[in-house]
């Protein structure tokens, strides 16, 4: 993830670092994947675990952010380095809101569970966004490990998929609840569950930002897509 | 070699006593005896002019690197030939390094055909060379990813601990990590199943097997899933048995409503004669001899008692209305295979279309002998259909696309996975085409060589 430096031991640093955030992102994945199977299954057990994964995800955020600030006192780092760690404190950030967002899933598929109205719901058709936004998530992470540019920015193209699904799956839900009054509760803890979902994908997507952000030095955040493939194009075209 | 360098040396000294000698002589001829002395020390120092020449020629092509650009032996003396021997050295080496670099090539080669996935990693756990099924089952790009850290592409934390762990005495299964470009909405039906195992070799150096376990796992699914099935489809009747068998035994009842139990518990036991018939037919059929080749028999004699037996099932569940059967043969022919199988075949393609075909629904029952030789034997019935996404699983033991109506009208759930066995054996193919609310399409396609039509067999 990172290039040579003089200093080797600082090379190491970075990698292990880089290691760790990978490793979180790892565990994060496979939090999502299990909050889904939860969804589709309707299994509070799996709810269970993916609720306990969180308190070791939160573990993890807390000390890659205590090395990251070892590190930035150490070698007060600069250009590219500085761009790196920067990112990967946010990177962090986002992991742990991701991994928020999939203990939030699991708490409402136990909600949704209790509430006894699981089956009559069409819980089942979260099941092509949730897929989505897990997939878009090792996306970001693989083009991340790879500092990959250009999978950055279909990523980015492909958050708008999530979106409409999430758009398409709230329009249902209302219609279950004019129906039938009863289901409102349920129907409710649906629509957070697809927010979450819907959240995660956004969380790929600001990774997808950051790896941006660290190869070629431009803030993508909050700029129009023309924008970004113009920069990355630009500076394509220079180097 | 060593009468060569004594050659050599004395050629050297030779030529060395030959120009001091020469310069000599020149110089005793131009000035005299004085010059004598002198002269031979100008030949001298110019054989060693031209001696440091030649040795300075071969420094410069080695210092350069460049094996063509050593002087020929042709060029004299002992540097030519020290050039020579060395571009001989150079040339065997060379020689090695091709074969040892074809051997490498070829065991890379080998390794790359290998069913398993391997992944070479080195002390950092950083991909040093992966051949192409690792590549696919972990979603690696063979060139791009080399030399990035294996546990930052493969994520899995089951792996990620393995891999840290430094001990890889059993291996760990993970789902395989999603290829990151496959197409949006890819749904993961049937994730990818990897064992993954490391082994240690020289020092810290790792080498990662990947192994496809997904068919071994879902085969493991289905025998649990068939002994689970089983045991639920007996238990069922005997439940009812066993309820009946105590009501007899601990009521006073009468004679009427005796018989009409009695009747009800000889339904059930006749139930589960019939799953247990299915299901010593399957053994039969999974482990017992391939079907004969030369036997044949008439298609009509397999025809006419299905027919009989079709009907009377046909007026045994709707009474009295029946359904519209039609049986039709285009062409007279003769089919090779084992007589009881292929009836068994036949006739569980037509119950279930009586079973699921509501009263009064057409079944078109065709037996024709294809342009190409194949035969085919086609059921059709006007029932409910199948929905598509139940057609793939039908033939699977147990499978049932809507539970409660399939057990009423008692069939066993083994039906399609006999007709399934039966037609591989005879290698034939089973085709199913449905439409909801439209009807059904089942058809048994016979291989040619299995197919022999009247028209050829009156001839004989």
């Amino acid at each position: 993830m990172s290039e040579k430096h003089l200093s080797s031991q600082f090379d190491s640093e970075l990698n292990a670092i880089s290691s760790r955030v990978m490793e979180m992102g790892g565990i994060v994945e496979a939090q999502i994947d299990h909050a889904i199977d939860a969804l589709a299954d309707l299994d509070t057990q799996i709810a269970d675990q993916v609720m306990e994964t969180e308190l070791r995800v939160n573990a993890m955020e807390v000390e890659i952010d205590r090395e990251l600030l070892s590190i930035i006192a150490r070698r007060q780092p600069a250009a590219r380095d500085l761009r790196l760690l920067m990112a990967i404190s946010k990177a962090t950030a986002n992991l742990e809101r991701a991994g928020d967002e999939a203990h939030k899933m699991a708490r409402m598929v136990k909600s949704i569970v209790n509430g006894g109205m699981a089956r009559t719901l069409p819980g089942n058709e979260l099941r092509v966004a949730a897929d989505l936004a897990s997939a878009l998530l090792r996306k970001a992470l693989h083009a991340l490990a790879r500092l990959d540019t250009n999978a950055a920015l279909s990523i980015l193209k492909e958050d708008d998929l999530i979106d409409s699904e999430f758009d398409g799956f709230v329009r249902k839900l209302v219609t279950y609840m004019m129906e039938d009054p009863r289901t409102i509760s349920a129907s409710l803890d649906l629509v957070f569950l697809a927010k979450a979902i819907e959240r995660i994908g956004d969380h790929a997507k600001n990774i997808a930002e950051l790896i941006i952000y660290i190869v070629k030095g431009a803030d993508v955040r909050h700029t129009s897509m023309q924008d970004i493939e113009f920069t990355l194009q630009r500076d394509e075209s220079v180097s | 070699m060593g009468a060569w360098m004594m050659a050599a040396m004395s050629f050297r000294i030779v030529t060395f006593l030959m120009a001091c000698a020469a310069s000599a002589g020149i110089a005793w001829g131009l000035w005299g005896l004085q010059g004598l002395g002198p002269g031979a020390w100008l030949g001298a120092l110019l054989w060693f002019a031209l001696d440091a020449r030649g040795a300075h020629r071969l420094l410069a092509a080695l210092r350069g690197g460049n094996a063509a650009a050593l002087p020929t032996r042709e060029s004299g003396g002992l540097w030519g030939e020290l050039a020579q021997r060395v571009r001989k050295l150079l040339r065997e080496r060379d020689k090695q390094v091709h074969q040892a670099e074809d051997r490498l090539q070829e065991f890379l080669t080998a390794i790359q055909n290998s069913p398993n996935g391997v992944v070479l990693i080195d002390e950092q756990s950083r991909i040093e060379w992966c051949n192409q099924t690792a590549a696919q089952h972990l979603g690696i790009d063979v060139h791009r990813d080399l030399l990035v850290h294996l546990s930052n592409l493969v994520r899995h934390p089951d792996f990620v601990t393995y891999l840290a762990s430094w001990n890889y005495s059993r291996d760990v299964v993970i789902d395989a990590p999603t290829p990151p470009n496959r197409s949006p909405g890819g749904l993961r039906a049937h994730p990818l199943r990897l064992s993954m195992q490391v082994h240690a070799y020289a020092g810290n150096r790792r080498m990662l097997l990947t192994r496809d376990v997904t068919a071994r796992e879902q085969a493991e699914a289905m025998r649990r899933d068939f002994v689970a099935n089983v045991s639920h489809e007996i238990r069922t009747p005997l439940t009812v048995l066993v309820g009946f068998v105590e009501t007899l035994q601990n009521l006073p009842l009468g004679e009427p409503e005796r018989a009409r139990y009695l009747q009800l518990m000889s339904q059930q036991a006749q139930r589960m004669e019939m799953l247990v018939n299915d299901l010593l037919m399957l053994s039969r059929l999974e482990g017992g001899a391939p079907p004969p080749v030369n036997q044949w028999t008439p298609v009509r004699a397999l025809l006419t008692p299905m027919e009989d037996e079709a009907r009377a099932l046909s007026e045994r569940l709707v009474p009295g209305q029946g359904h519209h059967l039609t049986v039709t043969m285009e062409d007279d022919a003769e089919i090779a295979g084992a007589v009881d199988e292929l009836q068994s075949a036949m006739s569980n393609l037509l119950s279930n279309a009586i079973r699921y075909t509501p009263g009064g629904g057409k079944i078109t029952v065709c037996w024709r002998v294809l342009p190409d030789g194949q035969g085919e034997f086609s059921v059709r019935d006007s029932g409910p259909g199948i929905a598509a996404e139940h057609i793939p699983r039908l033939t699977e033991r147990f499978y049932r696309v809507d539970r409660s109506r399939s057990r009423e009208s008692g069939g066993t759930g083994l039906g399609l996975a006999i007709v399934k066995h039966v037609a591989q054996r005879h290698g034939a193919q089973l085709h199913i085409h449905s439409t909801v609310g439209q009807g059904s399409c089942f058809s048994l396609l016979l291989p040619a060589a299995r197919v022999q039509s009247a028209a050829v067999f009156s001839k004989l």
